[in-house]
């Protein structure tokens, strides 16, 4: 860093006076300046730190047992993986976070379209979702443990409670600020109310329902990790506590890895679905 | 474009019967007269414009006719049913195509959303009534794009398609055609009248614009200033087929034009009789 800082100094300040707001031409700036300025930066900086990481681990700037360097990491994921074990827990850990998280937007979904579409039902329903949304998810795992005991039904459960009120907020605000002339359209073609839900609420809430889906997917995962962490007998969240406690550090650095891989992996892929699903209304914006 | 005497077809439209229509509207504790005892006839077929200055409540009225908003006292029949108590079969073409149109559906889903559901119709049938309707507009081509994709004379040329694909007995028309460019504007009006003379809808059309009104209708109900009420009804009555060059030239339009004119520029005082 000390390096980086007289340089940028002299590319704005310390220089010659140039005429006021002209842009510093290229040459004239600092290389660093040009380097953080490319679309490679960002991967650049990914790859700085995992450096850092394995420099820390490997030349003993970090003094722990627990402290592994990237590569030994790399090696035990690619291990095991082919040796199945990690596939099995976060293969697990992704079959709870599907089921709640359909159970829960599914829900979630209905809900916030009854609330926006019926008064009588925001009315009856609307304090109950605004006390219960306050509460945070892992404080309700221990007591669900006397309901659904310990296993999957308890996860899918606490996945599809963290999940089902921002997915009815953003539902019913999405269907509640559809603009009055799509009803209107409806109605001067004399067009069934389901159809009308089907053909224009629907649609018209759906960029609202993707973002509330998008942000879901990531809560839900977590919330599966945490469960399985609580009350756990499978899974990632629990794995990475019996690799803790056995100090099998470099395998509970590993499974960490291959679950960033994996929630990165499902973002993006949902990023892409999402984009084709409202294509749009991307364009809308851009017009 | 091909023309086709009126007289050739048959007559599709209803006769439309406003009787004393008022409304009021209340807000902030007051109240306010935005329409105030309309009584109008359409005949079946007819052509009406309805001009106004802006604020008339002319816009409220067209609602009422189409049983978009109730009003507060007064009855509309489309035929002989009583339109405020069930809706009919009218369809409201809106000022902003660009919103009326649903972004998510492409030219031909959005056609096909005005009848699919009322009519059971087969998905070739569908499709080929469609297609009728786009090729009147001359958007066959376009049939797969997205309203985005289209300007405005386009989305509003699949908005009149979308309209009439529903094939109403009364065509209600908000000033559809002022928020396109001038140019745009004279080939709608064409197109529209063209539209008009096969298909023989009764046709309301509410606009500021007293050229477009005399240009297209055959009779021009004058609305005054707020309460809206009618001070003038006036015959157009250029022969049909009319075209854009040779009818805006016609001393018949002139005259009539200039005769609205002056009554829609007199005070609002001054215009307070009723003529009908």
């Amino acid at each position: 860093m000390a390096m980086v800082l007289p340089n940028h100094a002299s590319a704005t300040g310390g220089g010659k006076p140039t005429r006021p707001g002209a842009v510093a031409p290229a040459a004239k700036r600092g290389l660093v300046a040009q380097i953080l300025d490319t679309r490679a930066s960002g991967i650049l900086l990914v790859i700085a730190l995992l450096l850092l990481w394995e420099a820390t681990a490997r030349f003993g700037w970090v003094q722990s047992q627990n402290w592994p360097p990237f590569s030994a990491v790399m090696v035990a994921l690619y291990r095991n993986i082919l040796s199945g074990e990690l596939l099995a827990v976060i293969g697990q850990t992704l079959w709870v976070t599907l089921r709640g998280y359909l159970l829960g937007c599914g829900l979630g979904i209905v809900i916030g379209f009854a609330i926006a579409m019926w008064r009588m039902a925001r009315l009856t329903l609307e304090p109950t979702i605004d006390i219960m949304r306050t509460i945070p998810t892992t404080a309700v795992i221990p007591p669900l443990i006397f309901v659904f005991g310990l296993g999957d039904p308890l996860k899918i459960f606490a996945v599809a409670f963290a999940v089902v009120f921002p997915m009815a907020l953003s539902t019913a605000s999405g269907a509640g600020a559809i603009d009055p002339i799509y009803t209107q359209v409806a109605r001067t073609f004399g067009l069934p109310r389901s159809y009308v839900l089907r053909r224009v609420y629907f649609p018209a809430a759906l960029p609202f329902i993707m973002a509330g889906l998008r942000t879901s997917l990531g809560l839900a995962l977590i919330v599966t990790v945490v469960s399985e962490m609580i009350a756990g007998n499978s899974g990632i969240g629990f794995y990475l506590f019996q690799t803790q406690y056995a100090m099998r550090v470099t395998d509970m650095y590993a499974a960490i890895i291959l679950l960033t891989i994996v929630a990165y992996l499902i973002n993006r892929l949902f990023l892409t679905w999402e984009g084709r699903v409202i294509h749009w209304a991307r364009t809308r914006e851009a017009t | 474009m091909k023309l086709v005497t009126p007289q050739t077809t048959p007559i599709n439209g209803q006769s439309i019967r406003i009787e004393g229509i008022s409304k009021t509207f209340s807000s902030h504790g007051g109240t306010m007269l935005a329409v105030d005892d309309v009584a109008l006839s359409v005949r079946p077929g007819e052509f009406l414009a309805i001009v106004g200055p802006s604020g008339c409540g002319k816009s409220t009225l067209l609602q009422i006719i189409a049983g978009l908003i109730p009003p507060t006292s007064g009855r509309v029949f489309l035929g002989d049913k009583d339109v405020t108590a069930q809706p009919a079969h009218m369809v409201y073409l809106f000022q902003q195509y660009s919103k009326s149109l649903l972004p998510w559906m492409n030219v031909e889903e959005n056609v096909m959303f005005s009848f699919t559901h009322r009519e059971q119709l087969s998905k070739s049938a569908a499709r080929d009534r469609c297609h009728e309707y786009l090729q009147m507009v001359g958007l066959t081509a376009f049939h797969s794009y997205f309203p985005w994709q289209l300007s405005g004379g386009m989305q509003q040329r699949v908005a009149i398609a979308r309209a009439l694909a529903a094939e109403p007995h009364a065509l209600l028309l908000d000033e559809p055609f002022s928020s396109v460019d001038a140019l745009t504007r004279l080939d709608l009006h064409a197109l529209m009248l063209d539209l008009w003379t096969q298909k023989r809808f009764t046709a309301v059309l509410v606009t500021h614009d007293v050229d477009e009104a005399v240009f297209l209708a055959d009779r021009v109900a004058v609305l005054s200033h707020r309460p809206g009420r009618i001070v003038d009804i006036v015959d157009a009555g250029m022969p049909r087929p009319r075209l854009p060059v040779t009818t805006h030239q016609d001393p018949r339009f002139i005259a009539v034009r200039n005769q609205l004119l002056a009554r829609l520029l007199t005070k609002p005082d001054a215009a307070d009789v009723p003529a009908v």
